[in-house]
Formats: C-alpha cells, sequence, structure tokens
C-alpha cells in the first residue's frame, strides 16, 4: 500500500463524491451569503433606529444568535424547529432536502448577526453630520439612510463583510452533523469506504483552503480598486 | 504537489520512528498497568453509559475487563467516533478497538481482528403507515442511519437507489426517523432492537422488516501484526467460551429478560475467519 495514493482523489467514484460534496458546500455558501446579507442589513438597521423598542429587537437578534454555538443552531433547526410546522408542509419538507434547508437557515441566521455588528459600524464610521444634512435636507429616517449615509457606509463595510463571508465558507463544514452531504461529510464517506483518511481529508483542506484563499483575493483586489474615501 | 511529498514524507516518518518505539504492544501495555480500549459508549447494549453510575457498561466492556484481567492490568476505556475507530487503533492512541466493530475483508488490510465476538445482521426498521414490507421498497427513498460504519455501504448495496442520510450517533438518526425525516432506518438487529423496544407505546407505529441487509460478524480490532496481543485475546474469549462465562455476559446483556430479547445464541466465540 503506498503512503499516499493519489489516484483515489483524481478518478473515479471516490473522486466524484469528493467532488459532488465540494460543489454542495459552494452552494451552500452562496445561497446563505445572499439569504443572509439583506437580514444583516435590516438588523444594523433597526439597531440605529429611532425608537427604542426596534433597537431592543436588533440587539435581542444580535446577542441571541452571536452567543450559542453554531452547532447547536444546526441541531436546532433540524430536530427543532421544524417540528413545529403544519403536519403538511412537514411532511413535504421532510421528503425533500430537509437537511441542506435546515443548514442555509441557521448558516443565514448566524452570519446575519455578525454582517449586523459589522454593518452598523460602517454605518457608525460616517460622521453624524452626513446624517444631520440628510435630515435638514427633509428626508426621512429611511431616506437619509438609504440615499447619504448607506452608500458611503456600504464601502467602508466591504472589507469585513468579506472576512465574514471567510467564516461562513469554513461554517458550511458544520452541516455535516445534519446529514448535508456536504465536503466534510463526503471526505468521512470516502474514508469510512476506503481508509485512506488522509488523503480524503488532504483533498478537503485543500479544497477549503484554495476558496478561503480566492475570498481572500478578492478582498485585497477591493481594497486596491475602491479604497475608502477619506472625508 | 512537492508540499504533498513532503508531507506524505514526514508522516512516514513519524509512522516509522512510532512503530520503532513500540517493539511488542503486549509489553508496553504490561509496562504500562493499564489496557486502553477504544469504545462507542453510544451503542447499547453493547457498550453504553449506565444512567445511575455514569459508568460505560455493556457486552463488550465486560468481554475487555475479561482481557485485562488475563493480562493483569487496569482496563481503561476510551469513547472514540464510529469513522475514528480504525485511525485511532492505527495511531496507537488505544490499544484495542470494542466498538460494534464489523469484521469484513477491506479492514484486514488495515487491521487484525479478535475471534468473533457477535453476530449479527443489519436490518431496517420503517413507519407503518408508509406500506414498506421489504427491503427492496426502500428504494427511491431516503433511508437514515449511523456514519462510518458498514450500513451504509450495506444499504446501497442492498438497495443502490436509496438516499441514504447518515448522522454521528445512531441516536440522531432514529430521532430523524421518528419525526419523519426518512422512511427508514438501519443498523444491527441488536442495536436497532434495542432502539425500537424504547419507542414504548408508539412501537405499533413502526415495523422491523424481516428480511437482513446483510449479516455482520463483529469483532475487537487489534493493531496489525501485533500477534502476542491478539494471542491474549483470542485465549482469553476461548477461556470464556469453554467456562460457560461467555454465554452468560451475552444472557445478561441480549438475552429474554432485555430489550435486545435474543431467546438463544446462534455463534460460539470460536473463530477469526469470515466467510
Amino acid at each position: 500500500m503506498p503512503l499516499f495514493d493519489y489516484s483515489l482523489l483524481l478518478t473515479g467514484q471516490y473522486h466524484d463524491m469528493l467532488v459532488a460534496g465540494l460543489w454542495l458546500s459552494l452552494q451552500l455558501l452562496v445561497v446563505s451569503l445572499v439569504c443572509a446579507l439583506p437580514i444583516a442589513l435590516v438588523v444594523a438597521l433597526l439597531r440605529l433606529a429611532p425608537v427604542a423598542p426596534l433597537r431592543w429587537l436588533g440587539f435581542a437578534y444580535v446577542e441571541s444568535i452571536r452567543n450559542i454555538p453554531l452547532l447547536a443552531h444546526m441541531l436546532f433547526w433540524y430536530f427543532g424547529a421544524p417540528e413545529l410546522l403544519p403536519e403538511g408542509i412537514k411532511q413535504r419538507l421532510y421528503e425533500g432536502h430537509i437537511e441542506a434547508y435546515s443548514a442555509i437557515v441557521a448558516l443565514s441566521l448566524y452570519t446575519a448577526a455578525f454582517m449586523a455588528e459589522d454593518i452598523r459600524s460602517g454605518i457608525r464610521a460616517i460622521p453624524a453630520v452626513q446624517f444631520e444634512a440628510g435630515r435638514a435636507l427633509g428626508f426621512g429616517f429611511l431616506g437619509t439612510m438609504r440615499r447619504v449615509v448607506l452608500p458611503q457606509a456600504l464601502r467602508v463595510t466591504v472589507p469585513p463583510l468579506i472576512s465574514q463571508t471567510l467564516s461562513l465558507w469554513k461554517n458550511t463544514s458544520i452541516a455535516t452533523v445534519i446529514g448535508v452531504a456536504e465536503l466534510m461529510y463526503q471526505a468521512g464517506q470516502v474514508e469510512s469506504a476506503t481508509f485512506r483518511s488522509f488523503e480524503s481529508f488532504a483533498f478537503a483542506s485543500a479544497a477549503y483552503l484554495t476558496v478561503s484563499l480566492a475570498i481572500t483575493g478578492l478582498a485585497s483586489w477591493y481594497h486596491h480598486r475602491f479604497p475608502v474615501r477619506t472625508l | 504537489m512537492r508540499h504533498t511529498l513532503l508531507t506524505a514524507a514526514l508522516t512516514a516518518a513519524a509512522l516509522l520512528l512510532g512503530s520503532a518505539a513500540h517493539a511488542d504492544q503486549l509489553a508496553d501495555i504490561k509496562k504500562k498497568g493499564e489496557l486502553v480500549v477504544g469504545v462507542l459508549g453510544t451503542d447499547e447494549p453493547a457498550t453504553f453509559i449506565d444512567p445511575k453510575t455514569r459508568q460505560i457498561v455493556g457486552y463488550e466492556v465486560d468481554l475487555v475487563n475479561a482481557i485485562a484481567k488475563k493480562i493483569g492490568v487496569k482496563p481503561v476505556l476510551k469513547q472514540i467516533a464510529v469513522a475514528a475507530r480504525i485511525p485511532e487503533l492505527q495511531q496507537g492512541h488505544v490499544d484495542l478497538v470494542a466498538a460494534g466493530l464489523t469484521h469484513n475483508k477491506e479492514r484486514e488490510a488495515q487491521i487484525d481482528f479478535s475471534l468473533t465476538t457477535f453476530v449479527t445482521g443489519q436490518k431496517a426498521v420503517v413507519k407503518k403507515d408508509s406500506g414498506i414490507t421489504e427491503v427492496s421498497q426502500l428504494a427511491g427513498k431516503k433511508v437514515l442511519t449511523i456514519r462510518g460504519g458498514t450500513q451504509e455501504p450495506n444499504i446501497r448495496k442492498a438497495v443502490p437507489t436509496a438516499e441514504v442520510v447518515t448522522f454521528d450517533t445512531s441516536q440522531q438518526a432514529f430521532q430523524a426517523l421518528q419525526q419523519g425525516k426518512g422512511v427508514g432506518y438501519v443498523d444491527d438487529e441488536a442495536a436497532l432492537l434495542r432502539s425500537y423496544a424504547k419507542l414504548g407505546p408508539q412501537k405499533a407505529k413502526y415495523v422491523v422488516l424481516k428480511q437482513n441487509l446483510s449479516t455482520e460478524s463483529l469483532a475487537i480490532g487489534i493493531k496489525k501484526g501485533e500477534t502476542a496481543l491478539k494471542a491474549v485475546v483470542d485465549d482469553t474469549l476461548r477461556e470464556l467460551e469453554k467456562s460457560g462465562e461467555a454465554q452468560k455476559i451475552f444472557l445478561k446483556w441480549y438475552g429474554p429478560n432485555t430489550a435486545s430479547g435474543f431467546q438463544t445464541r446462534d455463534f460460539k466465540l470460536e473463530t477469526d475467519k469470515i466467510d
């Protein structure tokens, strides 16, 4: 038995399994990111809202999500939450890809809490006079946010959001605990079928690293191309 | 490419050094004064945590205790994950693995096995209202089981088109079945009957399919080439069989008065050969 057998990774059934896992991991990343961004924006605005109860709501969301491990969120959204749905919907869901849906919900809500804080910091980095000027011109809270503050704030926020995307990418691996056939899951399956642990997890590690480096590269390119405007 | 080769070379060096340091595992065990055994601890009644004493107990634990006693050392149980069983053994983190380990041809290249300690069929349990009465009817349906064992490859062999979803523990997989996240749950017969018994009055809603997906010979895993250790393990098991102790241990955990409810034992601790 050779110590490291490349052929396992490059062709055949096990290669296909690993590639299918990588593909599903990437899908989890993209869908969760697309869902998390709007939630994060809404929560950030809630936390800065002029009305106190809305601020509390935003605060409660961020703190309750951020302070519980993602693993617990995953198990809750898979074993707990769907049980509360009405019978008909539940049955339909369970016959389909409930594992992946639960993972996406958990990942989106979890990532959104972190992103909301980044967006809030970005908004607060914009001098208060910008906001006051908007109000003086007759815009409301939302109007000022949309037309004056957010366009500047989101530009400041992009680098930390990319770093959250990096975390999200690594967090997709937690979905393995609820039976989502993503990359770590498939690596584990290949391992238990062949006992070539080293090769299967080498593939997984290399894939995670490659995508992570691509995300990091994107961040530095953005910095270079769209530097933050000094006010 | 070059980095992977370097890593491989380093690993090889580490493995060689490791194996040189462990000339004879049995001597090491005696020197340490303890026999470290990897167990699942989530696999009732083979190895599980007694709710009263919080100690790991079970059929495999009794066998392991007998082995430790024969060597004259203290047994130390270490909980490991299903998928980690073979690596833990190969890397020398544990001396033996008693964790519902199936003895099959593929695994013989990796590790050695003791005499067969248990023979079980793998079976499926389904919800009655699914209308399924044959294993073949699981085709195209979601089937739930535990990860890292032989269950999944066996399902794929028996029903190639089934969509298999696996979990870290059998409890999670069984929970998913109860919630209707799949139509069938597959496990070793003894473990499956145990989970089934736990349903209580809900049992009427489920049915265990008669047909075996496969027959499994379970054994204790031993690091490859540790002949002295294997000899002690096998001798202990043979003695248990001869003295009638093996029968007693079996009935204690699997007999008519237990949730598994086996009436007879249709195997003996006598051979380490599998068909």
